[in-house]
């Protein structure tokens, strides 16, 4: 019986050893290995480890598609600077030489680097018969749409884009030209003349209403009280009165800043969303197929 | 001797299964259910009473605030709709600014709470559930604008 459980324990042991031996020859951390591993993770959009183990594999090889998807990588976590370094080691060699500056431009417009990506484009000799290179040049006007600096003439910043598209854009280069921005200093002069005038005029118009309502009572509390000779009370209200009135000057010209505010966002927001949505960005390849 | 051999035995055995009673109630422990609180979190603003003021005017105006806080806000409850409230506004504005920007502000800020109607539509919400609304937008310094869409959470006040 002792035997054959020696036996038993003898024959177990042999077969496990197989089992290791089969799993070294394996060898799951040659690069190749390693970057199928990075490839899986890639499309796994586990874009964090996979440049880990593109890395990795860069170590002891050599490839520009791996660099490249690096770059997409760190580009997709948000890791702008690490994106732009990546594509940027991308020799003119390659064969994504040219997507890779491409990318490297755009990686600095959505970073918000417009005066960069401005620089960049018309210092980077970038190859204008590459299919791609009317992103850069639709995205290097619309770079001027985001920035406080003088605009291109209408009729040659229109001609940048498809006929189609003109007239939204057009409409956005009007803003931008002549933007609707209330004036703080109208507003508290309106506000003086009547006051919560300059609140309706930077369109709070509650705030005006209430406004011209407290001002109204506490100068008419004021009043009465002088006419009954309750002197006191006619201070107390003239002082509330003043207060009021004077805060809502003020209030109005700081509506007016919020107002100008307010609309600058929405138009940065509705530019952000027109880009998205009309695909002036470089196109991804896919590397998931 | 197999006999003693095989009490050895047993009693590792018992050691044994003792030993690993005691892992399987520290586990048991591990993976108990937490205490768990229905109570709601404390997002109230807490008042501070300090007086670190040099400045004569912001000394007299943090006295009055003490007073109002101490005798009639705390006992009122938080009642303001606005985040900072009013009061803490007023104190943050005169820091801010002076006195008089300060108080222009503030008079502002009381007319635009009296407004009912309009909040919802031009104020974004602090994580206590009020409308956020800091004195830096109302500096008059447009680079002090930190503009925030209506109905949003800001979660860095």
């Amino acid at each position: 019986m002792n035997k054959i459980i020696f036996l038993l324990i003898i024959f177990c042991t042999n077969s496990f050893s197989q089992e290791v031996r089969s799993t070294q020859s394996l060898n799951l951390f040659s690069p190749t290995n390693i970057k199928k591993f990075g490839d899986y993770l890639f499309c796994q959009h586990d874009y964090l480890r996979a440049s880990i183990e593109y890395e990795k594999y860069l170590q002891n090889s050599f490839n520009d598609t791996v660099s490249f998807k690096i770059g997409l990588a760190n580009l997709a976590m948000g890791k702008f600077e690490n994106a732009s370094n990546k594509f940027l080691s991308i020799s003119q060699n390659s064969v994504f030489y040219n997507l890779s500056r491409l990318e490297y431009l755009q990686a600095n417009f959505q970073t918000g680097n417009y005066d960069t990506y401005r620089d960049l484009y018309e210092n980077l000799n970038l190859n204008s018969h590459y299919k791609y290179f009317f992103k850069a040049r639709e995205l290097y006007s619309f770079s001027f749409l985001f920035t406080d600096n003088p605009l291109p003439q209408k009729k040659i910043f229109l001609n940048t884009f498809p006929e189609g598209e003109q007239n939204k854009i057009g409409e956005f280069y009007s803003w931008k030209s002549d933007p609707p921005y209330k004036s703080p200093v109208t507003a508290a002069l309106l506000s003086t003349v009547v006051p919560g005038l300059g609140k309706i005029y930077t369109h709070k118009y509650s705030d005006g209403i209430f406004a011209f309502v407290t001002v109204g009572i506490l100068g008419y509390l004021a009043y009465a009280d002088f006419h009954a000779n309750h002197n006191f009370r006619g201070w107390l209200f003239s002082a509330l009165g003043a207060g009021f009135y004077g805060g809502n000057i003020y209030g109005s010209a700081a509506s007016a800043q919020i107002f100008n505010a307010e609309i600058k966002f929405q138009f940065f927001n509705d530019l952000k969303n027109f880009l998205e949505e009309h695909n002036y960005f470089v196109p991804l390849i896919n590397f998931c197929k | 001797m197999v006999n003693k051999l095989s009490a050895f035995l047993y009693f590792l055995l018992i050691i044994l299964f003792i030993s690993l009673n005691l892992f399987a109630q520290i586990e048991n422990s591990k993976w108990g259910k937490a205490d768990y609180s229905y109570q709601m979190p404390d997002r109230f603003e807490h008042r501070d009473y300090s007086f670190n003021e040099k400045n004569p005017e912001r000394f007299v105006l943090k006295s009055v605030l003490n007073a109002y806080w101490f005798f009639i806000s705390d006992v009122d409850g938080n009642n303001c709709s606005f985040s900072p409230t009013c009061s803490h506004f007023f104190l943050l504005s005169v820091k801010k600014t002076n006195i008089i920007q300060g108080s222009l502000m503030f008079f502002d800020r009381f007319t635009r709470d009296m407004d009912i109607f309009g909040k919802v539509d031009h104020y974004p919400y602090a994580q206590n559930g009020h409308y956020y609304d800091p004195p830096s937008l109302y500096m008059l310094k447009k680079d002090s604008i930190n503009y925030i869409p209506p109905s949003v959470v800001v979660k860095n006040e």
